[in-house]
């Protein structure tokens, strides 16, 4: 089997200060890659290099489409606009960063939808209702406003709004963040399922260690800019090998 | 078939004065198919170390693992990763989920990675919990609630859903009674005769005579003191 994803030797520098360097990452379909370390070391910036958000200094970044491998950074700006709007999927830690507030959710949903030409309303309008209900989001809310929705629902809405194309790659910033306990719970739930059902292939930054052992099988841990280990989640994790990792570990509060 | 050759396993504790932990020098062991392997030995001696670096959570210095021929190789997750999906299972001693998720799903999960067919998938998992005594009215709840015996059978149920190759057990019958005690063994002794390579650590003599397991005394082989 091809890697959907592969990352090679990515740089990004902020003038002097080290944005992240000397990354790689191989991301096959249906796995789930976590990316984990202290505040400030690099990670934010590392899925950003690599998702379209920021433009990294050097590097590869070569993406499997089914028919062809192509390098994100080689394209033109339009087939990259596009590749952001179908094959990739960008979910944040805040939800408004995500979302449309002064769109209403289903117009939110049907955004992607509509970009890659999708325009028979009644189609559009069952498509939207599949994934009210994947995200379990009440049917009759579809034509409130986000900004009438709690922070759980805003961020389920968020998943469902970047699902709806079936993207190839979807990252995720911190999804758990600013949440709290119960609804963490259910949202780690909602993409574990997601990503057996869908065979879905992910990029996951977190701080939180938990929630990667949950949903990761592969892991980065990074400091100060750079990968000091990487290799299989629960392994990272049982028998770290760095004494960064084995610091981090060590450092997580049993409840 | 599990073989382990010539392991050597330490722990260097980076952060605590680079402390090495020297567990296994020159480990040798091999499951055969239809065969139990029972580790005993006093705890710390490393018994669930040999567990955790076949099922590829811990990393081994040298020496070579195989499972059915397939080496375990950490410069390769992916391998390690279809090895666990298809090949082997892993019981451990306490169970790691989803708070909220319910035990149905949580049994059913295991399958669900190579079984498309929701309604089969359901009917094993009611099969086998109705096996391990789990009151029906509890399967559509979360298993982080339920008591230690009962929470150990789910996993139970997880863990033995599948017929794997090669199967770890980590204590699995620690904290049961008797009569579920007996029904695990049962379980256990089944795959053991549809020709799986059992290798796990039992804390009592019962256990291990109940199925009939070749015994190895860690104590003698391993460099931990």
């Amino acid at each position: 089997m091809q890697p959907i994803l592969s990352v090679q030797n990515l740089n990004k520098y902020y003038g002097n200060q080290v944005g992240c360097k000397n990354m790689n990452l191989t991301l096959y379909p249906g796995e789930v890659v976590g990316v984990v370390g202290e505040s400030g070391s690099g990670k934010t910036t590392f899925i950003n290099s690599i998702s379209g958000n920021l433009i990294p200094d050097s590097g590869k970044i070569l993406i499997e489409t089914g028919n062809e491998t192509i390098d994100f950074l080689e394209i033109s700006e339009s087939l990259k606009r596009l590749l952001i709007r179908t094959e990739l999927a960008f979910v944040h830690q805040n939800p408004r960063d995500g979302l449309r507030l002064d769109v209403s959710a289903g117009g939110n949903i049907s955004e992607r939808l509509m970009s890659i030409g999708q325009r028979n309303y009644g189609k559009i309008r069952q498509t939207i209702f599949k994934w009210l209900d994947k995200v379990e989001i009440d049917k009759s809310r579809v034509d409130d406003f986000p900004r009438t929705f709690s922070g759980g629902m805003l961020q389920r809405l968020q998943i469902a709004k970047n699902l709806v194309t079936s993207p190839k790659i979807i990252f995720m910033d911190e999804p758990t963040g600013g949440l709290d306990v119960s609804v963490q719970a259910k949202i780690l739930d909602l993409l574990r399922k997601l990503v057996r059902e869908l065979n879905l292939s992910v990029v996951i930054v977190s701080h939180d260690l938990a929630v990667i052992r949950l949903l990761a099988d592969k892991i980065i841990v990074m400091k100060n800019g750079e990968a000091v280990e990487s290799g299989l989640c629960d392994q990272v994790l049982d028998d770290p090998q760095h004494s960064y990792t084995q610091l981090l570990v060590s450092s997580v509060l049993q409840v | 078939m599990i073989e382990l050759n010539k392991i050597t396993k330490k722990f260097t504790l980076h952060n605590q004065g680079k402390t090495n932990i020297l567990v296994f020098n020159n480990l040798n062991l091999k499951i055969n198919p239809g065969e139990i392997v029972a580790l005993t030995g006093p705890s710390g001696v490393g018994k669930s170390s040999i567990l955790k670096m076949i099922y590829g959570n811990y990393v081994f210095q040298s020496g070579q693992i195989k499972i059915n021929n397939h080496n375990i190789d950490h410069k390769y997750p992916r391998n390690i990763i279809e090895l666990r999906k298809n090949i082997i299972g892993y019981v451990s001693q306490f169970l790691r989920v989803i708070p909220r998720v319910p035990t149905i799903e949580i049994v059913m999960e295991p399958l669900l990675e190579t079984n498309s067919d929701q309604d089969e998938v359901l009917e094993k998992a009611e099969k086998i919990l109705l096996k391990l005594n789990i009151d029906k009215n509890l399967w559509n709840l979360s298993p982080l609630t339920f008591s230690g015996g009962e929470q150990q059978r789910v996993n139970v149920a997880r863990g033995l859903i599948r017929n794997y190759p090669c199967l770890l057990l980590d204590e699995p019958t620690a904290s049961l009674d008797s009569v579920n005690k007996d029904i695990v063994l049962n379980l256990i002794n089944e795959k053991k005769d549809s020709g799986s390579s059992i290798i796990g650590i039992f804390h009592d003599e019962y256990s291990r005579k109940y199925l009939n397991a070749r015994e190895i005394d860690i104590t003698k082989i391993s460099d931990a003191k």
